[in-house]
């Protein structure tokens, strides 16, 4: 545990030390930014049908930006180690793969869940307005952790395979888009033991429900699996490494 | 302290490792020679746990580093061979993370930064940032971070490569201050570096120990017989007189003109008769010199694979400035005939 912890926030600190994480910052509220104002447009406009509930559209529009984000966030994470060969003497140290991996991953989920921190404004306003129902809020928020966590997960296996950032980005992105693509080819499958299966892996699926307020037990334990399934790999990934 | 046992190593089809073994001593500074792909970095790897080996096994002050990895690898301390440090991190808070990662307490971290940032001289950097390090200060980093925990065996993978004659005069020191008090195995291809600080060599050589031993005894079992290089003025004839004189095999003829070495038994000091020889027969002497072998003679000899080895080994001058022409002029280098 100490080790993750050592691994954690160091990892941490190199988010907020490299200059990566001032320029995801400032896109990432520009384009949520670029999103609410269009919504408060809208929910003034008396000739547009509100969305309900209000920030659905607010947190559905924020998906496909993660498409991008996350293989950016974890791009360096692995694939900077493994590239510099600080991984030597990283994994000479009393620590294991599983710890490393384990400890990079928080440190990029965390450094992920304080980008969204400063949205939190955008409900405030809302509220400062107009009721604003607190509940599907949280779980609009729920649901982006959520995916969010996953997401970050793939871009982590993605950045241990390789030693190029550039390469595990694509990768990430590559393995990011086929997840959202499975949902196309769930509607044109016939067989119904795959269409449930490549349902179940869908993503649309699983966000869609939070956005609207809906908290489901099922759509948690699929992110903590999915969580589990690429950490898994990517701990592989990393213990492959020593055998070439 | 370390011992590794039958190791072997195959990256595909190629063999880098063949069975392996040997052991070093508590206090015992073991110098790992080789040439260039001759498999040291891989044995190192594999000793520090870093490759798993393909057979064989090590153990580090009695643990196993497949069983216990981790109590193995609290005993050991590494500096690799290529330093890759986090460059956005201060020295010390890289040194600070390093010791969380060995599982230090709080009381203990700030006492043992404190004393490998003194032993290393690091003092005037502690605050600085590592990416603005020149490569002697990172190097040193380096070793620091390898005795943070204060291991008994140290493994230095070609510590002073790359740096400027001072610097290595200082890590030099230090290598030999750590050695006081632990294991070292520490692998180089610079050979005066060897001399100075080693009491045991390895010779390897494409995955193979192919000598071991002090460095004195490689240099008497390996290298053929001794020889005296003189340079004569006035002596026409010297070739003769100087073969009939007791205890010379061969005299030849050197580059230069008057010059002449003569090969003589093991064991025998020829300078004396060489002098009365000259005062007899009216020569002017102009210089003598002991061609003594150096420890490059030996590594030249076990490590070139051509016919020309032989011919190399009779002409000690050539061959020790062929592997490592950059070398600085140290002590040990005047073991080195010239």
């Amino acid at each position: 545990m100490r080790a993750v912890w050592a691994t954690y926030t160091r990892e941490l600190r190199a988010y907020f030390f490299a200059p990566l994480a001032y320029v995801v910052l400032f896109f990432f509220l520009a384009v949520t930014g670029v999103v609410f104002i269009n919504l408060v447009g809208s929910l003034v406009d008396p000739r547009v049908m509100a969305p309900d509930p209000a920030l659905s559209y607010f947190f559905r529009s924020s998906w496909l930006l993660l498409i991008l984000l996350a293989p950016v966030l974890t791009m360096r994470l692995i694939s900077e180690e493994l590239k510099s060969g600080s991984i030597e003497i990283l994994m000479t140290a009393p620590i294991t793969e599983g710890q490393v991996v384990a400890g990079k991953y928080l440190a990029a989920f965390t450094f992920y869940a304080s980008l969204w921190l400063p949205t939190l404004v955008y409900a405030i306003l809302i509220a400062r307005q107009s009721e604003v129902d607190w509940g599907p809020v949280a779980a609009g928020y729920l649901g982006i952790l959520g995916i969010g966590a996953l997401l970050l997960a793939v871009g982590t296996f993605a950045s241990s395979m390789t030693r190029s950032q550039l390469v595990a980005a694509m990768v990430g992105v590559a393995l990011v888009f086929l997840l959202f693509l499975v949902g196309m080819f769930e509607e044109l499958i016939t067989n119904e033991g795959m269409k449930q299966a490549l349902g179940y892996v869908n993503l649309w699926n699983h966000i869609d429900e939070f956005s609207r307020g809906i908290v489901d037990t099922r759509h948690l334990a699929y992110y903590g699996t999915g969580v589990l399934f690429f950490l898994f790999l990517a701990t592989r990934a990393l213990e492959d490494k020593k055998w070439r | 302290m370390i011992e590794a046992q039958n190791l072997t190593r195959r990256y595909g089809d190629f063999t880098a490792v063949h069975g392996l073994s040997f052991s070093l001593a508590e206090g015992e500074i073991v110098g790992m020679l080789g040439p260039n792909g001759a498999g040291k970095t891989t044995t190192i790897r594999m000793l520090t746990g870093f490759l798993p080996p393909t057979s064989g096994r090590v153990t580090v002050a009695g643990k196993d580093l497949v069983d216990a990895p981790h109590a193995a690898r609290r005993q050991l301390g590494y500096l690799p061979e290529n330093v890759a440090l986090y460059n956005e991190m201060r020295v010390e808070e890289y040194l600070a993370y390093r010791a969380r990662l060995e599982g230090l307490g709080r009381a203990e971290t700030r006492e043992a930064i404190g004393d490998a940032v003194d032993r290393c001289l690091l003092t005037d950097v502690r605050r600085q940032i590592i990416g603005t390090l020149s490569k002697g200060y990172r190097q040193r980093v380096g070793l620091a971070t390898a005795i943070l925990h204060k291991p008994s065996v140290l493994i230095l993978d070609e510590p002073t490569v790359g740096l400027d004659p001072k610097q290595i005069i200082a890590i030099r020191e230090l290598i030999r201050e750590l050695g006081r008090e632990r294991t070292l195995l520490l692998s180089t291809h610079i050979l005066p570096e060897v001399e100075l600080l080693c009491d045991r060599v390895m010779i390897i050589d494409r995955g193979r120990i192919v000598a071991e031993g002090t460095p004195e005894s490689l240099r008497d079992t390996q290298v053929g017989n001794p020889s005296v290089r003189i340079l004569l003025k006035d002596a026409p004839a010297a070739g003769e007189a100087l073969a009939a004189l007791p205890g010379v095999l061969s005299a030849r003829a050197g580059a230069a003109e008057g010059g002449w070495i003569v090969e003589h038994e093991r064991g025998t000091d020829l300078r004396e008769a060489v002098f009365r020889a000259a005062v007899a027969q009216g020569w002017v002497l102009l210089e003598m010199t002991r061609a003594r072998a150096s420890l490059e003679d030996v590594f030249v000899r076990l490590t070139t694979h051509d016919v020309a080895a032989s011919s190399v080994n009779e002409e000690p001058a050539e061959a020790s400035e062929a592997p490592e022409p950059s070398e600085p002029a140290e002590p040990g280098a005047e073991e080195i005939p010239s």
